[in-house]
């Protein structure tokens, strides 16, 4: 079956065409950082970006705040009002394909055994069109995480850049209806598509070995040396989980006016020393054991949970971060003590 | 003088004067360094200096136990004696060693004057106030003043006025120092309402990361207002009034502690131009009690001092 193709210079009319159907969302510098906004029927330069979006498009499902619901306190008790449903119909445009992998890995958490209907409502409405990378990043290692610069498991339509043109792979079938008028692609635009995508492959330059990576965390779990050393200079802050694309966790909070209240969801990170406290104690006080369990929900739990590791090589937390905390440099540093205890 | 650093470091921890040593070794990306806290004397060997050893150091001190030698540039050590006039930490626990800062480099500039990622720069250097910055073959050269991160153009003290170990010349102050910003002296010229709307605007993308409090070592408290829940003074939601709350009380708790080093500005993620109140507040505080935070160990701390003849309009 042959491909689509779109000159870039459509991108603008095509979008416009979408919009019809569809809440049409984009990468946008418009509030003051790369992240996903609705469209506004005219900005198309985030095509030539050659970064990822600051704020990763899970946002678009996982916001940092929603309403969950409202509730009165009545004679007889609360009475709840919920939220009404999301029936707007949306589409993401230009999601990179660490993020597209990155929101199926969020997507296991959420369609598991608990169906989260705060994040499905969202989620179940999105079609995610995807945009490869030609420039990858210095901090960029999805090549060693499952994906690539042009990967396109994990999103309805692929597109391709191949010079004033893209071409695009039809995914998924509701990929197919969307882009039902355009042209197909030429054989040549195949090889130019295929050319593309080796030279962008090639651009990724960070390696990170992973094999064995469970077993090895696993059998390093007590070293607290290891895990002090590796937290010496972490601050503490949120930048590397909140805006991680695969980080998922969340705190729930109620604000109440008088008899009125409304629940609220907000983003929560396992770096805060805030978030295990409990009454009488906090199994995670000290910096190292938080640090150990970013690590080890990524590399370790998420494997044993979901056989996959929750990391896309997006590279946002080693560019953002204030210290220059860089997970590859740890998961490397991890000790092989696999054997010792056999 | 990176070759001096590190026989003194590896001479402090060799000799135990010092238990840990906090220095700066090369970074994970171009153009980077990354802070070094070790209690290894073969760790020395990774201490550099460079145009890129951005980070307040000062904020690592109040966690370590035992004596510290800290590599520090001018801003570090208004920290470090800040620490010391606030009781967080002894003078003879730590073991300074001062670096003469002749500025930093803000890569955001960089990238902005050239029209380029940092990715895609093959090198950035400097030579007395000249910057040449190379990509593509191509060599485009700055004055040093077009490249240096805000903070650093209005800095007072380039050189540690107490250490213990100088590692190279003294610099003085630039003569003439831009202590505002761009976007501090616009909104000084900008209408309330509309001062009002640019806040509300750029605290809205705040995400409550908390790195701004993080990596300032003037926010030394154990337990911060923002966490607690009896009372709940904030919601811990990223709502933009939430978020402002939280800015402003911040930066008021921090006043007479902040000593402009533009750490909580370089971190936030998402740009939110916080220099533009702490300097605010830096100066109000210059101002009202001609209080300059980190310049003298032997001074009281602004907020648990009081003179009778401090001016009446103080209380405003």
């Amino acid at each position: 079956m042959a491909n689509k193709k779109v000159s870039k210079k459509d991108i603008a009319s095509l979008l416009e065409q979408w919009r019809q159907q569809f809440a049409v969302f984009a990468p946008s510098r418009e509030s003051g950082v790369a992240a996903f906004a609705e469209w506004d029927g005219k900005d198309v330069s985030f095509l030539d970006w050659y970064r990822n979006t600051v704020v990763p498009p899970k946002a678009s499902f996982l916001p940092p705040m929603e309403e969950m619901f409202r509730f009165e306190k009545g004679t007889e008790g609360y009475n709840i009002k919920p939220r009404p449903e999301e029936e707007n119909k949306r589409l993401l445009f230009g999601v990179r394909p660490c993020d597209a992998r990155a929101i199926a890995i969020v997507d296991m958490t959420f369609k598991d055994a608990y169906q989260d209907p705060y994040y499905l409502s969202k989620r179940n409405n999105t079609l995610l069109v995807g945009l490869s990378c030609t420039n990858p990043c210095e901090s960029c290692f999805c090549t060693s995480m499952g994906t690539g610069p042009a990967e396109s498991a994990d999103v309805d339509l692929m597109l391709v850049d191949i010079g004033d043109e893209f071409l695009i792979e039809e995914v998924t079938d509701k990929g197919k209806e969307l882009t039902r008028d355009l042209k197909e692609a030429t054989e040549e635009d195949e090889a130019k598509a295929e050319q593309s995508k080796k030279a962008a492959y090639d651009r990724v330059t960070r390696k990170l070995n992973t094999e064995g990576i469970k077993d090895r965390l696993l059998a390093s779990f007590d070293d607290q040396g290891f895990w002090e050393k590796t937290a010496a200079k972490c601050i503490s802050c949120g930048i590397c989980t909140l805006l991680c694309p695969t980080c998922y966790c969340f705190d729930i909070s109620d604000e109440m006016v008088k008899q009125e209240g409304t629940r609220f969801r907000s983003w929560d990170s396992c770096g805060f020393p805030n978030y295990t406290k409990m009454p009488m104690e906090n199994p995670r006080q000290e910096k190292w054991r938080r640090v150990r369990q970013k690590v080890c929900h990524k590399y370790e739990f998420y494997p044993m949970t979901f056989d996959v590791v929750a990391c896309t090589g997006c590279g946002r937390c080693v560019r953002l971060c204030p210290v220059n905390w860089d997970i590859t440099q740890v998961i490397e540093s991890v000790p092989d003590k696999t054997g010792v205890n056999k | 003088m990176e070759q001096k650093l590190r026989q003194e470091a590896k001479a402090l921890l060799e000799h135990k004067k010092v238990d840990w040593i906090i220095g700066f070794a090369p970074g994970s990306l171009k153009f980077t360094a990354t802070p070094l806290i070790t209690n290894d004397k073969d760790d020395t060997e990774r201490l550099v200096i460079n145009p890129f050893m951005v980070n307040n150091l000062a904020d690592f001190l109040t966690g370590l136990e035992g004596r510290v030698g800290i590599v520090a540039k001018g801003c570090d050590s208004r920290s470090i004696i800040s620490l010391i006039q606030d009781n967080k930490l002894a003078r003879e626990d730590v073991v300074i060693l001062a670096v003469p800062c002749p500025g930093l480099i803000d890569l955001a500039k960089v990238e902005r004057l050239v029209g380029k990622y940092r990715d895609e720069l093959d090198d950035i250097s400097r030579d007395g106030d000249k910057v040449t910055v190379t990509a593509d073959g191509q060599k485009k050269e700055f004055t040093a003043s077009q490249v240096l991160f805000d903070h650093c153009l209005a800095c007072e003290l380039p050189t540690p006025q107490e250490y213990d170990i100088l590692l190279s010349e003294p610099r003085p102050p630039a003569p003439e120092l831009e202590t505002s910003g761009q976007n501090k002296a616009k909104l000084k010229e900008t209408p309330p309402a509309e001062r009002w709307r640019f806040w509300k605007n750029e605290l809205s993308r705040c995400i409550r990361c908390y790195a701004c409090r993080n990596v300032c070592p003037a926010c030394f408290c154990q337990r911060c207002f923002v966490e607690e829940t009896e009372p709940q003074w904030l919601m811990p939601i990223p709502r933009w009034q939430d978020n402002l709350n939280f800015q402003i009380i911040r930066n008021i708790h921090v006043a007479g502690r902040c000593t402009d080093c533009g750490e909580c500005e370089r971190v936030c993620p998402v740009n939110i131009p916080l220099r533009s109140l702490t300097r605010e507040m830096y100066d109000i505080v210059g101002e009202l009690f001609k209080f300059k935070s980190g310049m003298d160990r032997e001074a009281q701390p602004l907020m648990v001092h009081y003179e009778q003849e401090e001016a009446e309009d103080s209380f405003r």
